[in-house]
């Protein structure tokens, strides 16, 4: 009996020791992604949260306040959202319209070339993301493709550059690879005998896109959205270069606000409402994703 | 891919030298350290006295007893320089490092003042030996306690700056800034399409919507702020309320018609034919008269007066390699190293004595060496890039562009 009851004894106190152990492990395992999370995330947020209430120095810069008249000047100017809103909207729509058949190509049709795929899609990110744009310079420019549609259309002074379509095509090209992956990933894991079953229960093509690959495809195209709209958003290189200056949006200036103005309360007032307009359309972007599918969680995210 | 790769390429793809202001405002994306080292290692091995380019004083006896010749004290290693992109003669710092042993010459830039005080305003003290701002920044950042005062018989070259740059509003005393070289703001004219004259900011303005969606304009409010001030006879530096309000009016008018707001890439506009018209600097745009196809473009100095910069040396607080960093400022005043970086920049130096060995095509340049009944009309700036009202209408203007 007490050989039993100190073997159990053990066992509870081996329990509680692995317990210990386990815990101690699970926190040095998230101490990395904690410390990162804390160091690069929270303090500069709490920073901008804290700048965005004082009042500017001087010379520029910040001087402790308590004010909120930084956000009734960044929100008597609503002109650079609303541009930067219908810019990272629209650029998600066409990111996703030509992720989708592009991805489900690679997916579905890739067969044994699916590897090469994947590695034409990355190559591109092995050149500096600046060099890229700057090539759109030439490709876009009057040597280019202005050049040809204009000389075509009869009209010498057309051009792409310096407007917001040069602005979309940039954006499309610099974030694609956000989209299709993500989607790829999905539709790649998608069981064929899915589709199969939807064939022989006498569905039709798109039927079966429809309710069968596009809601298996869902959190691919959800988190892909997401990660092309988020950088869109505060964008600032490409509508400088491309858009030639024209094209003004929340990024260009917070750049401004910043580098020009030096008035750093102001821009992080703009900082803070950019972040809060992010949270309030991703909120209902995820909601109106998930409306009626309650018991799937978006854990692709 | 370093700044210096990428400036390279970007001065390939465009076909003219990218300097000064030249470098895109992405500065904080594009990171901004840019070793000029790997350039240097090659120079460094050869002796210095056997690269007669290289050491200063062998060639004119007059500057023989000023210029150091190899520094019998080593001067260090290292040398920290922040500056405009291209500012500097490439084979002048190669010279450098050889004469003075300095293995480790790093470059970094930026794209403009309020973006050197910036960084500094964050915090970026004791990390630059070296830099650059125009000479109206300057006191502020004296005042910040951002620079420190020259000890200028460490820089005897200093005695061959023209009278004309010294004791002016920024530093009377002249003991924290040495004058670097100087330029106007212009208007770039591409006659074969342009027939009209554009020789005063009026008829800049008056001309625009004739040349609607052609008119480039660099991304600098400084600089444009003068093109409605002085078409009215005001004073570039206005700060009234009145003829600010004016100002903004014809800046807005002028919005619609704008190409570009572009620092980086004007000349290139101008040589496309992009753009016929410019509010530019005079750096980028004078290289393009020597080319055949460009040939018709002329940079004028609007007669109704118009602003000039003068970029000046500084030595940072907290400079932690001093004894290079005044090494490098007596050097580079030295005329015949001067010279090089007059033609290698196509800006104007305040070096008397280097004029001696200005290409002579630079140095009889109105456009560069600006005639005296010009320069009278020319008119210094001041720092007054935190002035609420211009701030505004800088904002304004800015976010009206092309629309």
């Amino acid at each position: 009996m007490a050989t039993i009851a100190e073997g159990a004894a053990r066992t509870r106190s081996g329990q509680r020791s692995r317990s210990l152990r386990q815990g101690a492990l699970t926190g040095l395992l998230l101490l990395p992604a904690g410390l990162w999370y804390v160091i690069l995330l929270v303090v500069p947020l709490g920073i901008v949260v804290i700048f965005s209430l004082g009042k500017t120095a001087a010379r520029g810069g910040y001087a402790p306040g308590l004010t909120l008249d930084n956000y009734a000047a960044a929100a008597a100017e609503p002109g650079p959202f609303v541009t930067s809103l219908w810019l990272a909207i629209a650029g998600t729509i066409l990111c996703l319209l030509l992720a989708l058949p592009l991805a489900y190509f690679v997916a579905t049709r890739g067969g044994s070339r699916k590897a090469l795929f994947i590695v034409l899609l990355v190559i591109p990110f092995w050149t500096s993301f600046l060099i890229r744009t700057y090539a759109w310079l030439t490709i876009l420019g009057p040597d280019g493709l202005a050049g040809f549609i204009g000389d075509a259309i009869g009209d010498p002074a057309f051009r792409i550059l310096g407007t917001p379509v040069a602005v979309l095509i940039g954006v499309v090209y610099g974030y694609l690879p956000l989209m299709i992956f993500p989607i790829y990933v999905t539709i790649e894991r998608m069981d064929r005998t899915l589709v199969e079953a939807s064939k022989d229960l006498g569905a039709g093509r798109w039927a079966t896109f429809r309710q069968i690959t596009l809601p298996i495809a869902l959190p691919g195209l959800i988190t892909g959205s997401i990660l092309v709209f988020i950088p869109l958003m505060g964008e600032y290189v490409i509508p400088a270069i491309l858009g030639y200056g024209r094209v003004f949006l929340i990024g260009n200036l917070l750049v401004l606000q910043f580098l020009e103005a030096r008035d750093w309360p102001v821009g992080s007032a703009y900082a803070v409402m950019l972040i809060m307009i992010m949270l309030v359309s991703i909120s209902f972007y995820l909601w109106f994703t998930s409306r009626g599918r309650k018991s799937r969680d978006v854990s692709v995210l | 891919m370093t700044d210096q790769e990428l400036g390279d390429y970007l001065r390939r793809i465009s076909g003219t030298k990218v300097n000064r202001r030249g470098f895109l405002a992405a500065g904080g994306l594009a990171a901004s350290a840019a070793a000029l080292a790997a350039c240097g290692n090659g120079a460094a091995s050869v002796a210095p006295t056997s690269a007669p380019t290289a050491a200063p004083g062998t060639v004119a006896p007059s500057t023989a007893a000023a210029t150091p010749t190899p520094a019998p004290t080593s001067v260090g290693k290292d040398l920290f320089m922040y500056n405009w992109s291209d500012y500097v003669a490439k084979d002048n710092i190669a010279a450098f490092q050889a004469a003075f042993g300095v293995d480790n010459f790093t470059y970094d830039t930026f794209a403009s003042n309020d973006e050197l005080l910036t960084k500094l305003q964050g915090g970026a003290t004791g990390q630059w030996d070296v830099s650059a701002p125009t000479a109206e920044f300057v006191p502020a950042m004296r005042d910040q306690n951002f620079i420190q005062k020259l000890d200028l018989t460490r820089i005897p070259n200093a005695k061959y700056i023209d009278p004309a740059f010294k004791g002016l509003w920024w530093d009377p005393t002249n003991e924290w800034q040495l004058p670097k070289d100087w330029g106007t703001t212009g208007i770039a004219v591409r006659t074969k399409i342009v027939k009209e004259p554009v020789t005063t900011w009026k008829e800049f303005l008056d001309i625009a919507p004739k040349y609607s969606g052609r008119i480039v304009i660099v991304d600098s409010p400084g600089d444009v702020f003068v093109a409605p001030l002085k078409a009215r006879g005001h004073s570039l530096n206005s700060t009234d309320p009145a003829e600010l309000e004016q100002a903004r009016q014809d800046l807005l008018a002028l919005a619609p018609h704008v190409l570009a707001l572009d620092s980086d890439q004007y000349a290139k506009k101008l040589e496309t034919e992009e753009a016929v018209l410019g509010l530019v600097w005079t750096g980028n745009v004078l290289p393009l008269r020597d080319k055949p196809k460009t040939a018709d473009i002329v940079y004028n100095i609007p007669t109704d007066g118009t602003l000039f910069w003068l970029d000046t040396w500084v030595i940072l607080a907290g400079a932690p390699h001093l004894d290079a960093a005044y090494a490098f400022l007596n050097f580079i005043h030295d005329p015949e190293v001067q010279a090089k970086e007059t033609d290698f920049n196509n800006y104007a130096t305040p070096n008397d004595e280097a004029k001696k060995y200005v290409d002579p095509k630079i140095l009889n340049d109105p456009a560069i060496f600006v005639p005296d009944d010009v320069v009278a009309k020319l008119e210094g700036a001041k720092d007054l890039s935190r002035d609420p009202t211009r701030i505004a209408i800088w904002k304004e203007f800015k976010s009206k562009i092309g629309s």
